[in-house]
């Protein structure tokens, strides 16, 4: 890219359409004076004259033009060289569009990703655009030639019975989006989206508010984000007004900071008994907190960005969604992804195979360890991820192995694990869920 | 750390962001294809005038008065060259700024070199944002796309004035104006021809079946002159078609004969939309569907697993029930995804990807070892018990037995 932009500096420095225009000008300048000269005089000889002297410079200023224009176009022809040289064209694919078919549901996750991005105008725009289109006609049509005339204006197939069984169909799908508009979720993501703002102001009441009236949910998931929270406004308090900037009164500071703890640490006793004598017992090092055992306690940059994607998390979890955009990490893992796919493509085509769509991807795309989301568990003897249909099985030993495998393996009742000494029963081997 | 799929390969990252140059490119070409045109044809006209007044006058034949006349002419198609030119210039500006502002967009990515690096996160957002405003232009969703690019402030990153046309000329054939479309045709001649695009061919017969559906008496005539004038010249290179379409002539519009029905349908008015649309794409250099949908089908396919859409529920697809200690929720398993994810298929692994202390617990769920008594820490349950991630249920610690994979 580096050498691209070089490039491109270099072609920038080139002349462009304007300098024509210039000579253009120049051109209807002469023009101009010649027919003021023959207009004023109206004499056939001086008028001769003056045409006669018009026909070089005239020949002369469009030859400029055109050199002008010559110059424009060998930029362009540089810039496509430099293009071709360092961002050479690569295949996309271009037989098989898998996404065509659901306009409907990328619609919904649009908008989705939308709201939770915060982007509610947008959001509002796109929802009417995209019920207004559909309401008049299907908008987004891909030609197809081989498809007969009478197909084309069928979105979905609706003999398609997945499609018929799935609450996704057109019509719901539809009223799907203008629930997005009508409804909580917006109202929802807008409160997550305040309290946020708050938290970057370091603001915590808000979030600590939020936390408190969804405490029984919160404590049920196992989140322990109030504590967090309350014990980050503790820290905050004990850091005093030159730092939170807080007014100075007994409400802020280290008294009152102890205030705040006699008067909300106490519901948290029993499930935090050690962390809360820890914090209070800070105190003691109230001076020197940079250079005491309390030093990770008390940073606070860490802790409101930790409050946040938490607060985030909790959040989302209680409206059921994830607290990253499943749009925004497909459309990355795609992006990460589409070059294997890309290279598959390639080596298939040389080979004259197909590239058939099976359950399964017939190559690999790695992901980042933090984009694999389930464990894997890829039978060591088939070499086949299991499946509902063929799940992992446990022998008796510990081993795991899928339960194809487990049948080819075993003679009779009994079983020999592959990968230790142990033998044992068909029957003991327990199907597990990963 | 060292996780090699984590390694960003610049050469071949790039691949979506193909028409991010490659669009202004071809937009910088038709512009200059388009001034060069017109200056060529408005120089030969002022040439040929200014060289035939200035012999009229000098042998006499031309007075001034006429003269005068035939420079008004001159300087009023300078003028318009020098107008259209302008706007020439004018737009040879915004692709130029465009594309500064693009190659500095892609140079960002060539500082980072893992996908972790937080600036990479910034940058591969901005990218969803350039991939939906994309998707939403090539729907007409425009108002959608606009704001989105005005709020992120990203107008130069995304194509909207060339979609906005585009559009325009496509509704108008949805809604049964072929005018639009064959001026579109006219300015790309050229173009056309050598992609062997069959749109003026189609547009034309469109015309010609619109004429013949009026079942006017003064109209049959008019369309057999028409169907000489513009359809015949297609003879050539479509002789099957010319001829079949000729003899529509005799068919009205209540012919039941499918053969001769199929012209008079109004699906055809779609699809000469999507003609249209392909060639246009075609003929930029776009890639002939949405760059999201390229995105979406690889990735969903990238992170299926056979569990997205098992009727088991695991850890990583309940966010609702499941604990906090599932940090993330596996995307294909969120609600907005799940569904479109059905008809992909899955990832391909040769290696389990697993926790490396994996318990079994005497319901047959298997969690990693640190995370179950961390949550059992966090439930407040001491030692000796311990939760089920998902159901949480409640077992003895000892009921634990250790899982192998290898
Ligand atoms: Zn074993
Ligand atoms: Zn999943």
């Amino acid at each position: 890219m580096d050498s691209l932009q070089h490039a491109l500096a270099e072609v920038n420095k080139m002349r462009r359409l304007s300098t024509a225009v210039d000579h253009v000008d120049k051109i209807i300048e002469m023009l101009s004076t010649a027919r003021e000269q023959v207009a004023t005089t109206l004499d056939p000889h001086t008028t001769s004259l003056t045409m006669t002297k018009l026909q070089n410079p005239i020949k002369v200023a469009f030859e400029r033009v055109n050199e002008d224009l010559k110059e424009v176009s060998g930029a362009h022809k540089k810039l496509g060289r430099a293009l071709d040289k360092h961002f050479p064209l690569k295949p996309l694919p271009s037989d098989h569009d898998a996404m065509a078919e659901y306009p409907d549901l990328i619609n919904r996750a649009i908008a989705m990703h939308l709201l939770r991005e915060g982007q509610f105008s947008v959001a509002s725009t796109f929802i009417d655009e995209a019920q207004d289109a559909s309401t008049h006609h299907a908008p987004y049509q891909r030609l197809d030639a081989d498809t007969p005339d009478d197909d084309l204006d069928e979105p979905m197939d609706e003999d398609d019975p997945d499609m018929n069984a799935s609450p996704f169909t057109t019509a719901s799908t539809n009223q799907d989006l203008s629930s997005l508009q009508s409804q909580e979720l917006q109202t929802k993501f807008a409160e997550m989206y305040s309290i946020l703002q708050e938290l970057k102001a370091r603001n915590l009441g808000p979030a600590i508010d939020w936390a408190r009236s969804n405490s029984d949910e919160l404590e049920a998931r196992g989140s322990n984000l109030e504590f967090e929270l309350i014990k980050l406004q503790f820290v905050w308090l004990f850091k005093g007004p030159l730092v939170n900037g807080l007014p100075d009164n007994e409400r802020n500071g280290r008294s009152g900071a102890l205030d705040y703890a006699r008067r909300n640490f106490s519901r948290f006793q029993g499930r935090h008994f050690a962390e809360i004598n820890r914090l209070v017992g800070a105190m003691a090092f109230a001076s020197n907190i940079p250079d005491s055992p309390y030093k990770q306690d008390f940073a606070i940059d860490g802790a409101f960005m930790d409050v946040a994607s938490s607060f985030t998390r909790e959040f989302c979890s209680l409206l059921g969604l994830s607290a990253e955009s499943p749009l925004y990490i497909a459309a990355t893992a795609g992006a990460l992804a589409l070059p294997y796919q890309m290279k598959f493509v390639e080596m298939s085509k040389a080979k004259g195979t197909e590239w058939t769509t099976a359950n399964e991807l017939a190559f690999e795309t790695p992901l980042p360890e933090r984009m694999l989301y389930h464990s894997i568990f890829v039978c060591p003897v088939a070499k086949e991820q299991t499946t509902e249909a063929n799940p992992p099985m446990m022998i008796p030993c510990g081993h795991v192995l899928a339960k194809e495998t487990l049948q080819r393996l075993c003679k009779g009742s009994r079983l020999k694990c592959p990968y230790c000494p142990s033998e044992g029963q068909i029957k003991d081997a327990r199907q597990i869920i990963l | 750390m060292a996780d090699e799929a984590s390694k960003i390969d610049h050469k071949r990252h790039l691949l979506l962001d193909q028409p991010l140059l490659r669009l202004p490119y071809e937009l910088l070409r038709k512009n200059f294809r388009s001034a060069h045109f017109t200056t060529e044809w408005d120089a030969a006209f002022v040439k040929n005038l200014l060289k035939d007044t200035a012999t009229g006058s000098l042998n006499a034949k031309t007075p001034p008065e006429d003269v005068v006349k035939n420079l008004d002419v001159m300087l009023a198609r300078m003028r318009g060259l020098k107008r259209k030119l302008t706007t020439n210039a004018e737009e040879e500006a915004r692709l130029y700024r465009q594309l500064d502002a693009r190659v500095a967009h892609l140079r960002e990515l060539s500082g980072m070199h893992t996908v972790d690096d937080v600036r990479y996160e910034s940058w591969s957002r901005q990218r969803l944002d350039r991939l939906m405003i994309d998707y939403l232009l090539r729907h007409g969703y425009n108002a959608s796309a606009t704001a989105l690019a005005n709020e992120r402030q990203m107008q130069d990153l995304v194509d909207i004035d060339t979609f906005v046309s585009m559009s325009k000329i496509r509704t108008a054939l949805e809604g049964g104006s072929v005018q639009e479309a064959l001026a579109w045709c006219a300015d790309n001649k050229k173009e056309l021809r050598k992609l062997k695009s069959n749109l003026e061919f189609m547009l034309r017969c469109q015309q010609y079946i619109e004429l013949l559906r009026a079942e006017q008496p003064g109209k049959t005539t008019e369309a057999i002159a028409y169907a000489k004038k513009f359809i015949v010249p297609f003879n050539e290179t479509y002789p099957a078609e010319v001829l079949h379409i000729i003899g529509l002539l005799t068919f009205g519009p209540e012919t039941r004969l499918p053969a001769y029905a199929r012209y008079y349908s109004p699906d055809r008015w779609s699809q000469l939309a999507a003609i249209f649309v392909d060639a246009h794409n075609k003929l930029l250099g776009l890639p002939s569907f949405p760059l999201l949908h390229i995105a979406l089908s690889s990735g969903l396919s990238a992170l299926k697993t056979p569990a997205c859409h098992g009727a088991e529920a695991t850890a990583s697809s309940t966010p609702g029930h499941g604990t906090s200690l599932t940090a993330s929720v596996c995307p294909i398993c969120s609600t907005e995804l799940n569904e479109l994810a059905r008809n992909v298929p899955y990832a391909h692994h040769d290696k389990s990807h697993v926790a490396s202390d994996l318990m079994v617990l005497p319901n047959n769920r298997v969690y990693g070892q640190a995370r179950i008594q961390e949550c059992a820490a966090k439930a407040g349950l001491g030692p000796n018990h311990v939760k089920d991630l998902v159901t949480g249920q409640v077992y003895p610690a000892d009921k634990l037995k250790k899982v192998f994979i290898t």
